[in-house]
């Protein structure tokens, strides 16, 4: 057996290869940094643990973890359900059901800038479209990003327009759900709804736990789309766009590469986390 | 064939209306945002941000396409991300799943805790190893090159590892453990039986490093520095400047052109995730 | 099929290599220089051909090489720098000259600018050259002086029978207002009009200084933020968006940019920079859109001094060139150059560049004349990205949203805030 072991060793290596060369001595090195005081532009003063002792007492840094784990807890099943119904719906080969795939994946493909410059538009108070459909219905909408509780309600409507994202992976899984099992329980006497809960969602929950684990990593590190739209109240003050700016409009990097850990700290607990329930629910061969 | 085309009927006529009226409605929300952006890449520049919102433009021009293919070579910017996205392609789609293989059928020692580790650095944030990286590569000579951005996709990609890992951990046994009996060696087993297995994933994979590369501004601004080797990504923040104003209308047909690459591969794809379909099971 | 097509790929990749791999021929060719830009699309091509000019006359003593860095500017700058791989060269704004200075990574370039033949500090506006000094040294050469005027639409000022400003008018802020309130509401071409519109722009410093006080002194140290008089310049602030003189902050982006709004003839009074192309923009326009554009300076201090906020950036030189002649001698060849590029040119007696690169603003020369003797720019201190971080969240986004918000409280504890902060870097 010690020949499989050695087997699969070898199949890894390029991976391992690529961590020792790649990301080790950067990680290391951004360890480093987050002991220091560093300007990235001079020279780096070691400081110790300043840096993690002052992130506890920074109100801007509490404010954007909580900004962060509100919108984390509240999308990541947001979006699961979401992408699983859509997947679910578009996943039969009926006529036309091609071009739905493409359209409900579609919004995945535009870069995180473009986004958040088209929905600056869709989200506007006084024209937007969605205030526009409203004004329609006779109902004045709200002033979205510019309202501070409106900021959340914003960046969740953002999320499940882009949830078609993980289409791919519950359509590539859905695929995989031997036919037999649906005619058999068909013969049973099952309904679309048992169907779904006795066969399709346990077939799925490897791909589930999937994006569950990859959707609380992209929720945790959310950037790009609120560092061009932020928020008012500072609700839109995601953590990434807290230690970014710290790193490049502050030149602190040494802060900023210490926030980093602790929420690479954050995630890996919540990753372990979800990785031990994994045995409960995630079926296996 | 007939099998399915039978169970649909048995769907019924109202079910299938409802789910298609349902799935248009759901269309337009996705697609209004791209219509948005087709329309204002046509309209005048005084009708960008006219009031009340016009979803057709009232006089359709071509200026903001012209203007934008002045301004930035966009052709020669594909071609670029293009040349950067094949080679990285090839080694994280073909990498990854070799490694995928490793950490889903052997157990060796080590293994949880390897995976683990790979998990782990999908979660250090790209910002705070940027600068380390790339004062190695800046002192190796390698800053304006695309060889910081290609090479290492050769080690694989971790969420690609992590996906198809567990897509082989879907593939029964059977097929395999009829292979070993065989006593066939394990790269032919996972070419032989795994790779097509896994078609759909491996496409979908693909499908995303391609998108990645096609759509990473900052890796591609920070290892770039010479405007031949600009790439999509480049061209496109070259419409808005820090102290200037934003060119609306050609930066959203620039966006546009940029979309169709995507958009035809993306249809080009489609295919490959209606083969999917599994024997219909070894069991026994 | 599949053969040829894998070796179409694999040739691709071949050639994309080498064309991706940077061949590294200039390395450190004493007389190179990389000079780094934020300009991109087309104000590039503009760059690229004043540094092709520049190239040609120092007929090969030495050569410039651009580096246009189209977005996130400051990231790349300071990446590069960290690596040791800095610019030679590089543009940077006001805020960030005493910051950079004081990390070290500009050469301090007092020397060679004192002794020049051609470009010396004296033949620039002092309110344009205090931007680039820190700590008695000068640490790059500034290349633009952008004041700020106030741009209004004659037109709409005819038909409402409103009064217009002359161009050199010395008007206070609350005859400023005074206009805004005869304007602000009514109807104008099927659409509700303000009189001006403030959202974010102009900064804060505009209403600072409009009181007669400042943020930070001019000794470059003390903050003097909560001064009576900040208090009473801010209170204009607040009287515009009480009595929704400008459109609601919410609102603005409806438009896209606030520039957008004066253009469409929906503001009466837009303070803008000098450089601001209006002109070319209603040129283009339809007949029936067109207006026309009448200049004013900004209304005086309370204490009846005339002044403007003047957005300037300078060039400066990476630390490695310290002390370098040659070095030197490109970055004023290029900054001379950039006198005849960019509006308005900062040194004193060179106005007729502005018609020369922009005749359109000929109707404004008589403002522009006026207003360069008493424009300047800001004094910063390195830590003004934290300062400025309070004095938008805390203050002004504050006041923008909700007219009642108290200011006054406010701007004592960032002068609070900023002391402390400014007192812990003089104790390291």
């Amino acid at each position: 057996m010690k020949k499989r072991q050695r087997a699969g060793f070898c199949f890894i290596l390029p991976w391992l290869i690529g961590l020792i060369v790649f990301t080790a001595i950067p990680m290391l090195a951004a360890a480093y940094i987050s002991l220091t005081d560093w300007d990235i532009v001079g020279n780096a003063k070691f400081v110790g643990l300043d840096n993690f002792i002052y992130v506890f007492r920074s109100e801007d840094f509490i404010k954007s973890l909580w900004v962060t784990v509100r919108y984390a807890v509240l999308a990541v099943p947001l979006i699961i359900a979401t992408s699983l119904t859509m997947a679910v719906m578009v996943s039969k080969n009926y006529k036309g059901m091609r071009i739905f795939r493409v359209i409900y994946y579609m919004p995945a493909i535009v870069s995180g800038v473009a986004v958040a410059i088209v929905f600056k538009w869709i989200l506007d108070p006084s024209y937007g479209l969605i205030n526009g459909v409203l004004a329609f219905f006779h109902i004045k909408g709200p002033d979205w990003l510019y309202d501070p509780n409106w900021v959340l309600p914003s960046y969740l409507i953002m999320a499940i327009w882009g949830a078609g994202g993980s289409l791919l992976t519950y359509l590539a899984a859905l695929k995989d759900i031997p036919q037999d099992l649906y005619d058999a329980a068909m013969i049973d006497g099952a309904n679309t709804w048992k169907k779904v809960k006795y066969i399709t969602i346990p077939l799925m929950t490897p791909i589930i736990f999937y994006n569950l684990v990859l959707g609380i990593i992209a929720a945790f590190r959310k950037f790009t789309d609120a560092y061009v739209l932020g928020g008012a109240g500072k609700e839109g003050n995601f953590y990434m766009v807290y230690l970014y700016e710290e790193a490049f409009s502050h030149y602190r990097m040494g802060y900023a590469t210490a926030l980093a850990w602790i929420l690479f700290a954050i995630i890996l607990l919540l990753t372990i986390i979800v990785n031990w329930t994994k045995k409960y629910w995630v079926y296996s061969e | 064939m007939k099998k399915s085309k039978k169970l649909g009927k048995r769907m019924g006529r109202s079910r299938m209306i409802a789910l298609y009226v349902v799935l248009t409605l759901g269309s337009v929300m996705m697609l209004l945002p791209f219509i948005w952006m087709v329309s204002t890449s046509f309209k005048v520049e005084n009708d960008i941000f006219s009031i009340p919102i016009n979803w057709i433009p009232r006089k359709i021009t071509f200026d903001n396409y012209i203007k934008a293919l002045k301004v930035v070579p966009i052709a020669k910017n594909m071609l670029n991300t293009v040349i950067i996205a094949v080679p990285k392609i090839l080694g994280e789609v073909f990498v990854s799943a070799l490694v995928a293989f490793g950490f889903a059928r052997f157990e060796f020692k080590g293994r949880n805790l390897l995976f683990m580790i790979l998990l782990a650095t999908m979660m250090l944030p790209y910002e705070v190893t940027m600068i380390p990286t790339f004062m190695i590569w800046s002192h190796l000579g390698l800053s304006d090159s695309y060889v910081p951005l290609v090479l290492p996709a050769f080690c694989g990609s971790a969420s690609f590892i992590f996906f198809m890992r567990m897509y082989f951990e879907t593939i029964p046994k059977d097929y395999e453990e009829a292979a070993w009996l065989d006593g066939a060696k394990n790269l032919k087993v996972f070419y032989m039986i795994f790779i097509p297995m896994a078609k759909p994933a491996l496409v979908t994979i693909s499908l995303w490093s391609f998108m990645g590369t096609w759509n990473d501004l900052l890796g591609q601004l920070i290892y770039i520095d010479s405007q031949e080797k600009y790439t999509v990504q480049l061209a496109l923040a070259s419409f808005s400047s820090m102290t200037g104003e934003t060119l609306w209308g050609p930066l959203m047909a620039a966006s546009c052109m940029a979309l169709i690459p995507i958009i035809a591969l993306l249809l080009y794809a489609q295919k490959y995730f209606m083969e999917g379909i599994k024997l219909g099971g070894i069991k026994g | 099929m599949k053969r040829s097509i894998i070796l179409c790929i694999l040739l691709l990749i071949v050639l994309g290599m080498f064309n991706g791999c940077s061949k590294k021929t200039n390395s450190k060719d004493k007389n190179t220089f990389t000079f780094a830009t934020w300009a991109a699309g087309t104000e590039l091509e503009e760059f690229q051909a004043v540094i092709d000019k520049v190239n040609e006359e120092a007929a090969g003593e030495f050569k410039i090489n651009v580096l246009s860095i189209p977005s996130d500017y400051y990231v790349k700058i300071s990446t590069k720098i960290a690596a040791k791989n800095s610019p030679d060269f590089f543009w940077l704004t006001q805020e960030l000259i005493s910051k950079y200075a004081k990390m070290g990574a500009l050469a301090d370039i007092t020397e060679q600018f004192k002794q020049s033949d051609s470009l010396t500090p004296d033949m620039y506006y002092e309110g344009v050259l205090a931007s680039a000094e820190y700590n008695g040294s000068y640490w790059g050469l500034p290349w633009i002086a952008n004041p700020i005027i106030v741009y209004y639409n004659k037109t709409m000022f005819d038909a409402l029978g409103v009064e217009c400003p002359s161009a050199t008018d010395d008007w206070t802020w609350e005859e400023f207002i005074d206009i805004c309130r005869q304007i602000s509401g009514r109807e104008y071409r099927g659409n509700t009009v303000y009189g001006t519109i403030i959202d974010g722009w102009p900064n804060i410093e505009t209403f600072i200084w409009a009181g007669g006080g400042d943020i930070i002194a001019k000794d470059g140290e003390s903050i003097i933020l909560a001064s009576e008089e900040a208090k009473k310049g801010m209170s204009y602030l607040q009287t515009i968006i009480e009595e929704g003189l400008s459109p609601r902050y919410a609102e603005v982006a409806s438009l896209g940019d606030n520039n957008v709004w004066f253009e469409k003839q929906r503001v009466a009074m837009f303070f803008g920079g000098v450089q601001d192309n209006f002109e070319t923009k209603v040129d283009k326009m339809d007949e029936s859109v067109k207006f026309e554009i009448g200049y004013a300076p900004m209304p005086v201090c309370d204490d009846g001094s005339p002044w403007s906020f003047d957005w300037t950036a300078s060039t400066v030189m990476a630390k490695s060139l310290e002390g370098n002649d040659l070095a030197y001698k490109a970055l004023e060849a290029v900054t001379k150059a950039f006198f005849e590029w960019k509006i308005v040119p900062p040194v004193k007696g060179s106005l007729n560049n502005v018609l020369e690169i922009n005749p359109k603003k000929e109707a404004a020369m008589e403002t522009i004349a006026y207003i360069m003797d008493y424009a300047r720019s800001a004094n910063y201190v390195p830590e003004w990205s934290d300062i400025n971080d309070k004095l938008w969240y805390n203050l002004y986004v504050s006041l923008l949203n909700d007219a009642s918000f108290d200011y006054r409280s406010q701007m004592d504890e960032i002068q609070a805030y900023s002391h402390d902060l400014i007192s812990k870097r003089k104790s390291k």
